[in-house]
């Protein structure tokens, strides 16, 4: 099998979080529905569920009662979106967000605009910033959300929410929703803190299962007197989550994420140190081949993604070339026979042809010196070999 | 994306790719660079006949692999004002997507810039 580096777009599931959610699908005692408060075995399938629900919250500074669980981070955006753009809709119907936002936001947020909602997205510098002063320039006396992700889900870029939740709240009527799928158990998450009202989480990304997720809605008031963030909700039929997203729970799952969260918020920083080695070990073998460019921040990101472009080398025929050996992300969307460029490079200011020939390496807790090496070395042969081809280096 | 057997063992190998130069040498090319696909060929033409040819190619993988074949085939036919292979054969033959249509096009673009000078020059 390839060497390993697509982290960013899953993580292998924790031996310790596959034998609890294995412990409970086993259980003669567990497998009650956490919504039946008739019995025993339900019961003890709620005390689990809450028990996890405390689990996530601790881990993201958040108290229980914040975190709604969903079916992941896409359903959670979903939810704070349309949720809060239904809730609001006589107060206002614009909403804030920017191009380089996972498509779980940017699709509803265009769904919105078909339904007659405007949409401001914002354009970050070429290291994939925002100025918070961007976010205040853009809002409106009918802007009810804005709406943005803390970690970017392509290059890694930390974007300073603490400040766009200081600039919401003195505006006093836009709620700030932030896609955190990344963030969790790479940088410090306090969803307090932060100053959101909403936040979306997702397991598989921080070494828990799949279809699995929560969003946080935060409980607290502020000063300027809005009170608390309102959500309509999107699934009906029995009333679990405080009726903001119905449908029975699926306690292995959301067991499966406490954990992964408690074992995420313990990550020491000798850890974080180690990915932060690799990562830096990982550019400066690539950037010895010549021609390759860095893609966002170098130093407002998080050490766990890395995301570069090679001159001289066509995309598709990049990927094609490292993948026996190395599974990595692309920056183009492979979801037809024609690869499209990244759309967060290019809202970055990256040409077509450099976002299609770019690679995201997501580096992880399993991820090895010898994996980095074995990707320097399939990197250094293959982008060599491609160059050759094109012409953009002399063939042997 | 999923590639032939065939087409990932011309992408890998990519034999013949390079440049000719030199008396009897005729180069042609065509796409470009900043569209996502440019080939070019160089074909040797001795007494008539094809000697050697060289490509180069910044392109995808069956674009990189028909013309690796094109160039391995096309080594000691006699000079034709067509491809050695049709395109409806080589899409077949490398199980070219149908949106990649466009890209077999370039290549014989790129073919017939080398070809058509090279049979001039015999008239």
């Amino acid at each position: 099998m390839a060497v390993y580096l697509d982290h960013a777009s899953s993580t292998p599931v924790d031996a310790r979080v596959a034998a609890r959610m294995a412990e409970v699908l086993r259980s003669e005692t567990e497998y009650g529905n956490p919504a039946s408060a008739s019995h025993g075995y339900g019961d003890t399938a709620a005390a689990l569920v809450e028990s996890a629900r405390a689990q996530v919250a601790a881990a993201v500074g958040a108290a229980s009662t914040e975190i709604v669980w969903t079916s992941g981070a896409t359903e959670a955006n979903n939810l704070a979106i349309f949720g809060v753009a239904q809730y609001y809709r006589e107060r206002g119907r614009h909403i804030v967000t920017a191009r380089t936002e996972h498509k779980a936001v940017l699709d509803p947020c265009r769904e919105l605009e078909r339904r007659g909602w405007e949409i401001s997205y914002l354009v970050p510098d070429r290291e994939g910033l925002l100025d918070p002063s961007q976010v205040a320039a853009a809002l409106r006396p009918d802007t009810v959300l804005v709406s943005l992700m803390h970690v970017n889900n392509e290059i890694g870029v930390v974007q300073n929410i603490a400040a766009v939740g200081a600039v919401c709240a003195r505006h006093g009527r836009a709620w700030l929703h932030v896609d955190a799928a990344q963030s969790v158990g790479k940088c410090p998450v306090h969803f307090a803190s932060l100053g959101a009202d909403l936040m979306s989480l997702s397991a598989h990304k921080v070494y828990g299962p799949k279809g699995v997720g929560a969003l946080a809605i935060s409980q607290r008031g502020d000063a300027s007197g809005r009170g608390r963030v309102q959500l309509t909700a999107l699934h009906f039929g029995g009333g679990q989550e405080r009726s903001l997203r119905a449908g029975t729970l699926a306690t292995h799952q959301v067991v499966g994420m406490g954990l992964a969260f408690e074992l995420a918020s313990k990550i020491s920083s000798v850890e974080t140190a180690r990915i932060a080695q690799l990562q830096q070990r990982l550019w400066q073998g690539l950037a010895s081949l010549g021609g390759v460019l860095r893609n966002g921040s170098a130093t407002r990101s998080v050490p766990h993604l890395l995301n570069v472009s090679f001159e001289g080398v066509e995309g598709e025929s990049l990927l094609a070339a490292i993948r026996p050996y190395v599974a990595v992300s692309t920056g183009s969307a492979c979801t037809s026979a024609v690869a499209e460029p990244s759309y967060v490079l290019r809202a970055l200011g990256r040409s077509e042809r450099l976002s299609e020939s770019s690679l995201r390496f997501g580096l992880g807790r399993t991820t090895t010196v010898e994996d980095i090496d074995t990707a320097i070395a399939t990197l250094s042969r293959e982008v060599s070999r491609l160059r050759k081809v094109s012409g953009a280096a002399p063939a042997a | 994306m999923n590639y032939s057997e065939l087409t990932r063992s011309y992408f890998e190998t990519a034999a013949h790719a390079g440049e000719l130069s030199g008396p009897g040498v005729f180069r042609g090319a065509a796409g470009n660079h900043a569209q996502g696909t440019w080939v070019q060929f160089d074909l040797q033409i001795n007494a008539g006949a094809v000697a050697a040819v060289k490509f180069l190619a910044f392109a995808c993988p069956h674009t990189i692999a028909v013309a690796a074949w094109l160039a391995e085939q096309a080594v000691g036919q006699q000079l034709q004002p067509t491809l050695p292979e049709s395109l409806p054969a080589l899409r077949d033959r490398f199980a070219v997507p149908i949106e990649k249509m466009g890209r077999l096009l370039i290549i014989e673009d790129a073919w017939l810039a080398a070809v058509l000078p090279a049979i001039d020059s015999r008239a």
